[in-house]
């Protein structure tokens, strides 16, 4: 390694101490995480550990569900609190995608859904829509399949290509960081292997954060994991490291299947 | 249950004919329950189709008694000659027809409201229909969205929810005395000469705004119509809310929508297709109703369709604007003026005592044109849903 090496870039996602209560049953605690850009870091852990929930506090989405709450510590993205009073929520979630477990596509046009996000920031311009549309389905990989028919309802699509035009949707606001919730688990193999090669493009112009409950999947898509057990973080590591050598006694017996 | 002793070999055996006879019964018992109400129904359906359609339906070219669907009610004259022919004839032709008959005349009946068509109790509750579904909807599909997606779960809801429920429980008669109070003698006007009776006068400068009442109009009428069906409008609009996948709401607030552009856009329309189900019910009813409207809206006669009210002859040289303005607010005062309604219009002849032939003819006649328009409603509703469906399908 050069001596001269520049200091490693700030980490885009920063969660400090924070603990997370849904009413008053804690749901997270004491997570310290740290997500460097143009990576993708795989959230693992048993169903109920509280992976989706610490994804959806990066967001906010959390928000929606009355008395879940942040009650100590702090999220920073791009350097910023989130939970600052300034913090314009529209804002934030136009720079922090997301995509859901279950696709969703609205039953809209292709081209519809794609523009939804950006058509919500006011953009009226057709020219920039379609430009953003375009890029977003090229990005997706879906461009070369649906460019003929844009105008059809997305509805008719197979569910792999339901998920890649929700990521296409996602990254179609340019944001920085795209949460991806359990993407693959309700597709096919082949599909959630054109998802995963996805995933592998989109870091190169995105942050992703991927929870999934399929170790494979994290050692294939990931650089990063982290795994929670019981609302903790127990270990957070490089994802080579952390399956090949595990440093916590929890880690090794969730990896080998033998959890008591 | 004693096993029985025949049964040796079998170890499943039971009282199977008792229980068999009574499972027989049952089902026969249910069954004719079910074909009783379904006869009831098209028992009644049948009495005003074979009543009503002769009144309506002519055997010759247009097909239809025109006369029935184009004139308004008036009083019809029944004069009978010595040899007991009879002549059914109009107001104004009674004296006529008994001078032509000279000596051979015998006598004369007449009877209230059976004469002439039921134009006027038609366009009139189109009329009432029109503003009580545009008012329900609006208020009830608003009230429906703050429900679902803004209120918070609590006391506080459980206890609109609970107003609601109440309020489609209000006999209706209620409800024309509470539009009689509300609409008819106290809701704001904008007017520079406020009437004695008027409750509140604000002064704007311009005009005043006056609490003294929109008077017995399709307004008041309407509007008392539109609470009558709003119950059954929000409690439905709701409902098609809920139905709504939370996934879309939860897309649609990750890609950064704010929560009005969420319903806006990724809500509202899923829902339209019910809702607008939802309303055919609250149109029938609307149209339906005669309690409400029998102090807010309705007259048991008038001669006058609502546009036809008499407006001060503009001066020969009157410009085109001038027309034009007459002709705006002869249509904008279609609201303001009482009309007739085809519930109350076939409650009065019913109510006239005694009945005759010619009174039983004019009441089937207008209920079984009531029916066939409370039917077209309907289904134009379920073509605008189908229509709706298939372009907003998840």
């Amino acid at each position: 390694m050069p001596a001269l090496q520049s200091p490693p870039p700030p980490p885009v996602v920063q969660v400090r101490e924070m603990d997370f209560c849904y009413g008053s049953s804690i749901a997270l605690e004491g997570i310290n995480l740290a997500v460097e850009r143009y990576r993708i870091t795989a959230l693992i852990g048993a169903s109920g550990c509280g992976k989706s929930t610490l994804l959806r506090c990066i967001n906010r989405m959390n928000d929606r569900v009355p008395g879940a709450r942040v009650t100590k510590g702090e999220i920073l993205v791009k350097g910023k609190n989130i939970h600052d009073d300034d913090v314009d929520l529209t804002q934030l979630r136009k720079q922090v995608g997301m995509v859901f477990q279950k696709s969703s596509p609205f039953p809209k046009t292709i081209y519809e859904n794609v523009a939804y996000g950006q058509r919500t920031h006011g953009v009226k311009s057709k020219d920039i829509l379609d430009d953003a549309v375009e890029r977003a389905l090229r990005h997706a990989a879906l461009w070369e399949e649906l460019k003929d028919r844009l105008d059809q309802n997305a509805l008719g699509l197979s569910g792999g290509q339901q998920q890649r035009l929700c990521i296409a949707r996602a990254i179609a606001t340019r944001p920085d960081v795209l949460l991806m919730d359990e993407p693959c688990s309700a597709l096919d193999p082949i599909a959630t292997l054109k998802i995963e090669e996805l995933m592998h493009q989109l870091a190169r112009e995105f942050t992703v954060i991927i929870v999934t409950h399929n170790m494979q999947q994290a050692v294939r898509v990931s650089d990063y994991t982290a795994f929670l057990h019981l609302g903790k973080l127990v270990e957070f590591a490089e994802t080579d490291a952390l399956f090949s050598n595990p440093r916590q006694k929890l880690t090794e017996s969730y990896l080998r299947g033998t959890f008591s | 249950m004693t096993p029985n002793p025949t049964a040796v070999g079998n170890p499943f055996a039971g009282a199977k004919n008792q229980q068999e006879r009574r499972e027989r019964i049952t089902r026969w018992l249910l069954r004719l329950v079910t074909f009783f109400i379904v006869a009831v129904t098209l028992g009644i359906l049948a009495l005003i189709a074979i009543k009503g359609s002769p009144v309506v339906f002519r055997s010759q070219w247009p097909f239809v008694n025109t006369k029935f669907l184009t004139e308004l009610p008036s009083t019809l004259h029944v004069i009978e000659d010595v040899k007991g022919n009879k002549q059914e004839v109009e107001v104004g032709h009674a004296d006529e027809v008994k001078a032509g008959l000279g000596d051979n005349f015998h006598s004369e009946t007449t009877i209230s409201y059976s004469g002439g068509g039921i134009l006027g109790p038609i366009v009139g509750t189109a009329l009432l229909v029109l503003v009580s579904i545009s008012v329900a909807l609006f208020l009830g599909v608003s009230c429906a969205i703050y429900l679902s997606e803004y209120a918070k779960h609590g006391k506080f809801l459980e206890l609109v929810r609970l107003a609601i429920l109440n309020l489609a429980g209000v006999p209706s008669v209620v409800f024309g005395l509470f539009g009689l109070g509300a609409f008819v003698l106290t809701a704001p006007v904008f007017t520079h000469m406020p009437m004695d009776r008027s409750i509140l006068i604000i002064p704007l400068g311009f005009t005043t705004l006056s609490f003294e009442g929109w008077d017995t109009c399709v307004l008041s009428g309407g509007f008392t119509l539109a609470f009558v069906i709003l119950p059954v409008i929000i409690t439905a609009s709701e409902q098609c809310l809920q139905a709504v996948p939370q996934g879309f709401r939860e897309t649609s607030m990750a890609l950064g929508a704010t929560r009005w552009q969420t319903i806006r856009y990724s809500v509202l329309p899923f829902a339209m297709p019910g809702i607008l189900t939802s309303s055919i019910l609250g149109i029938a009813r609307a149209a339906g109703e005669t309690a409400p409207i029998m102090f807010t809206a309705a007259l048991a006669f008038k001669d006058k369709l609502p546009w036809q009210k008499a407006l001060p002859p503009l001066p020969a040289d009157a410009s085109i604007f001038a027309h034009w303005e007459q002709s705006v607010s002869r249509l904008l005062g279609v609201f303001t003026e009482s009309v007739q309604a085809l519930p109350y219009h076939i409650y009065t002849i019913a109510a006239k005592i005694p009945q005759n032939e010619y009174s039983e003819r004019a009441q089937y006649g207008s209920v079984f044109v009531f029916l066939v328009l409370v039917a077209t409603l309907a289904a134009t509703s379920i073509w605008l849903r189908r229509r709706l469906r298939a372009k907003y399908r998840w």
